[in-house]
């Protein structure tokens, strides 16, 4: 299936998020790093949520990260999502230490478990998502940085 | 000199699963059932606040036209659930700082599942841009989050949040304006179809429509045992910061200030009525106020009833969670059952104490959980 086949509800592009969907087009996962306090942050803002400093520029993220906690979400809100429930909806904690709100695809539902490390689709299939989005990660678990923020 | 201000009347309108009816029939019923509660003329009235999530393109200025008000101190709430609370803090003040004499709290809307489902992709601009493209799920998909977290942290079960909804669901049998009144088993909770895993039906409330109304003056002119004193009340927004599915709420910033404000802890309240989007937020709302030590709650539960005429009265007219969540509405009808409750006019679930009771409000959905929180304590005028 390709993008257009599919008519998931799309983020409005404006001047905030324009690195984020222009990186995300191309299979990566650009985040915000204010340059003042050194901390990066996710949704796209105009300054630095910490510290307000207007010094924040776009890098690329390892788009490497791991389940903190999921839902499985069989009565998603738009028809788009219909045939593919349950959606396996994800906090991801970024290697960035970034909380980030995310799909996580190619899994069995029943299979995901907190704890779980995952990672960007490749470019080929990112295409078809309008956000970042993550499968589980190759290769052996890392059980490190699961514990719970705050 | 001080005013003493408080609650004089209260009122709802009629609950219904879905209406023809428009916006301000369903606001003005109960607009009308609180002023007629209140013994206030609607002449005297010069304040209005209201918390109304399709009031939009309209204001509380443009409700007044509708109503036929004139205003000197205008409120629109911006908190979602956790509005209605936060507004009768601020029409307290307002009232006491004499900008107002008395004052309209109003909130409501006429909601069903569909439009439901429209509001939570278009929330704000975050969670349109970053949770809705994901197929999120509304607030089940993020609280399905919240509840998962809790139960792996602290080992919390479903069978002790199903307690919470149980419990309210016995209440709300007593409750003709209730929309769900059959009785519900543990067995009906655990099994009920999949919402988001590990949300299922009776974890989440049916959008539906209604609305709430108190009115708020000075609490001179009340008949005896008819007005309510508000001991103290909080409010927070955007608190924790940054996180995402956070465990915890402003509450925990406010508890004890609330407290001592008051002059009573929790052991001292006859009744709580908490903000139940979800049993999950229930049980966080009682550890961040201190009923039960945080990640201790699933135990709590299991050591308590929570009917009306249980060992912890919760939620004594069904909560949102059986008589269903009127959009904004759902963070008032907490605060118009605990004032019912303390005018001893409950009828069938009237508790037999009812002197003073704490009303918490939670709202406004962002990027992962509600941003807003809120509680007061209200006291009975012997």
């Amino acid at each position: 299936m390709t993008a257009a086949s599919k008519d998931y509800p799309q983020p409005d592009r404006d001047g905030d998020n324009r690195p984020l969907l222009d990186g995300w087009q191309r299979g990566q996962l650009l985040l915000q790093r204010c340059e003042d306090c050194g901390r990066d942050f996710f949704y796209p803002r105009p300054i630095c949520p910490n510290c307000w400093s207007a010094e924040v520029r776009w890098h690329g993220a390892t788009g490497k990260g791991t389940i903190v906690s999921f839902s499985l979400v069989y009565r998603p809100n738009h028809h788009a999502f219909a045939d593919e429930t349950p959606i396996v909806l994800a906090e991801v904690l970024l290697e960035e230490d970034v909380a980030f709100l995310a799909r996580v695809v190619n899994v069995e539902p029943a299979a995901v478990r907190i704890g779980m490390t995952v990672a960007l689709l490749s470019p080929v299939e990112a295409a078809r998502y309008p956000l970042p989005t993550f499968e589980p990660s190759r290769g052996p678990r890392r059980r490190d940085k699961i514990e719970e923020r705050g | 000199m001080k005013i003493d201000v408080g609650i004089l009347g209260f009122g709802q309108s009629v609950y219904v699963k879905r209406t023809d009816r428009t916006l301000f029939s369903v606001l003005a019923e109960a607009a009308r059932n609180a002023l007629s509660s209140s013994g206030v003329r609607k002449d005297e009235i010069d304040g209005l606040a209201v918390s109304s999530f399709e009031l939009p393109p309209d204001n509380a200025v443009t409700l007044a036209e509708q109503f036929g008000m004139t205003l000197s101190w205008a409120y629109l709430g911006t908190a979602g659930g956790a509005g209605p609370v936060a507004a009768l803090i601020n029409a307290l003040r307002a009232v006491e700082a004499g900008q107002a004499t008395a004052v309209l709290v109003l909130a409501g809307d006429t909601y069903d599942v569909a439009g439901h489902y429209r509001l939570m992709d278009n929330f704000n601009r975050a969670l349109k841009n970053y949770g809705a493209p994901n197929g999120f799920g509304g607030a089940n998909g993020l609280f399905a989050m919240i509840q998962r977290k809790h139960m792996a942290a602290y080992g919390t079960e479903r069978e002790e949040l199903g307690r919470i909804a149980i419990g309210q669901r016995a209440s709300a049998m007593r409750n003709e304006n209730a929309i769900l009144r059959e009785p519900m088993a543990m067995e009906d909770y655990l099994n009920a179809r999949l919402i988001a895993d590990p949300l299922r039906l009776f974890d989440c409330v049916l959008p539906c429509a209604g609305a709430e109304a108190v009115i708020v003056g000075s609490l001179d002119r009340s008949p005896p045992g008819k007005g309510v004193r508000v001991l103290a009340g909080y409010e927070r927004h955007n608190y924790p910061v940054g996180e995402l599915a956070p465990l915890r709420g402003g509450w925990e910033l406010f508890r004890d200030r609330l407290y001592n404000d008051a002059g009573y802890g929790p052991k001292d309240m006859d009744f709580v009525q908490a903000y139940d989007d979800y049993p999950i937020m229930v049980a966080i709302q009682l550890e961040d106020l201190e009923f039960a030590r945080k990640g201790e709650v699933g135990k709590f539960l299991a050591g308590h009833s929570f009917a009306w005429n249980g060992t912890f009265p919760l939620n004594t007219g069904g909560g949102q969670l059986s008589c269903g969540q009127a959009g904004a509405g759902g963070g008032m009808i907490g605060l118009t059952e605990a004032v019912r409750q303390l005018r001893h006019e409950a009828r069938g679930r009237q508790l037999k104490k009812a002197r003073r009771g704490l009303v918490s409000g939670y709202g406004m959905v962002g990027y992962g959980h509600g941003l807003s929180a809120g509680a007061i304590i209200l006291e009975r005028v012997p």
